[in-house]
């Protein structure tokens, strides 16, 4: 691991101007993506700067009116068995869970995972379904964006010089039902093949797939075409056929484009048929 | 340049100084000749280097050792009193849960993060505790019974 310059400062305003001044800065939060690209000389900051020194970044909160709203330093375990989490995002902590490892989630963090910007990102398609917010603190401010206009690109946000991801907010539901399925390798600390988050959102059918695209997607068209119609088997086949078009996988490591293919509907199928009643 | 950085290690209290480029398993290893913890992956997916963070058990591959600053840090070394060995230390030796070895400090203290928090884990809780951590030997039926017999013996006790 080359050399780099280590900073902890207690503010968000400390941390913009540190990013600003050092253009190749790297921000340390939960360290389970960062650490392992530093090791292998794939990123070799001057300087990296730990945000979990600023308290305020560690709360997770949730009210009727905002929704909840989780910190960037909270880590995905906390989160996963935090109440209003458990109460209201249950779809959430299912796609907390399925990072890595006990050991790994003791330290990564949702804000992490999203900001990575990895297409096959566990917690971002949830996110995607809630139309979440993501809380960005700049030299402008504070501003706050919604989760559809965040990623970029594989491995690229919106984010700009001196901006730092502060908090995730999600508003609030009446009823959420549907699950988050994740297709790996080997059922514990693996990388996602292709996960998907199906999900009846106060009467709407919402559906998001990762690792199936350049970024985490929305099936837009496929939501539009299911609206107010029943989920019979042939609504679902269709739909599954719509998803399909939606996505645009790759071969790469873990799958081939044609079993990305084949997996897309499998899960598609599987997260409306949870939702027939 | 070097950071100080204060922390508790094995019940003591320990102040040093570390480069900034160093995870805290090379400095655990390397600087303070605390060897139980292994480096398998480095890429947190085996688990042989796991400690206790604040009683959380995380990779020791993937912190830096200026991060310890300020923390509770428990080693495999740090649950011994004495000569005296553990609980589930002694329960891995009494149910054959171990071959090579390598895994093994890991696996102890992943098992030891449940037992704190949950006294009487149930088969699942534990085999979810250690999915973290990999076996290329022993194989993980033999460990989940070790731990498993650790807690009923505490339970007992």
């Amino acid at each position: 691991m080359k050399t780099f310059e280590y900073f902890k400062p207690n503010t968000i305003e400390e941390v913009s101007l540190k990013l600003l001044e050092y253009g190749d800065s790297k921000i340390l939060n939960g360290g389970t993506d960062l650490i392992v690209a530093l090791n292998e000389g794939r990123s070799c900051p001057s300087i990296v700067v730990d945000i979990k020194g600023i308290e305020k970044l560690k709360e997770i909160s949730y009210c009727e009116d905002n929704g909840l709203t989780v910190g960037a330093c909270t880590t995905l375990n906390d989160m996963m068995n935090n109440r209003y989490v458990i109460g209201n995002y249950k779809i959430l902590a299912e796609a907390a869970h399925t990072v890595g490892s006990c050991q790994v989630r003791n330290r990564a963090t949702m804000v992490g995972n999203i900001t990575n910007a990895s297409p096959l990102a566990d917690t971002a398609t949830p996110l995607l379904i809630l139309d979440a917010f993501v809380k960005i603190f700049g030299p402008g401010g504070e501003r706050e964006i919604s989760i559809h206009d965040f990623f970029i690109s594989v491995r690229k946000t919106c984010l700009k010089a001196g901006e730092v991801v502060v908090g995730i907010r999600i508003p609030a539901y009446k009823e959420i039902l549907g699950l988050y399925q994740k297709h790996a390798r080997r059922d514990a600390v693996d990388l996602a093949t292709v996960c998907a988050s199906i999900a009846k959102i106060d009467g709407d059918i919402r559906i998001a797939l990762g690792s199936v695209a350049p970024t985490p997607i929305r099936c837009r068209r496929t939501e539009e075409y299911l609206r107010d119609k029943d989920l019979t088997e042939i609504v679902i086949e269709e739909a599954a056929n719509l998803a399909l078009d939606e996505a645009s996988p790759i071969d790469d490591v873990r799958a081939s484009r044609v079993h990305r293919q084949d997996i897309i509907k499998v899960l598609v199928k599987r997260g409306l048929k949870e939702l027939v009643i | 340049m070097k950071y100080d950085i204060h922390f508790t290690l094995n019940h003591e209290e320990i102040s040093m100084t570390v480069a900034p480029n160093r995870t805290l398993l090379e400095v655990l290893r390397e600087d303070l000749d605390l060897t139980g913890a292994k480096e398998g992956c480095g890429a947190g997916e085996c688990g042989a280097c796991t400690v206790l963070v604040n009683k959380k058990p995380i990779n020791a591959c993937l912190m830096l050792a200026v991060e310890a600053d300020g923390k509770d840090i428990l080693t495999i070394e740090g649950l011994s009193q004495g000569t005296e060995l553990d609980a589930l230390q002694l329960s891995f030796i009494d149910n054959g849960a171990l071959q090579c070895g390598y895994c093994t400090p890991g696996m102890i203290m992943s098992g030891k993060a449940l037992l704190m928090e949950k006294p009487a884990p149930t088969e699942e809780e534990v085999i979810e505790a250690i999915n973290g951590n990999l076996c290329r030997c022993t194989g993980y039926k033999k460990i989940v019974e070790a731990i498993l017999a650790a807690a009923l013996k505490e339970d007992k006790s």
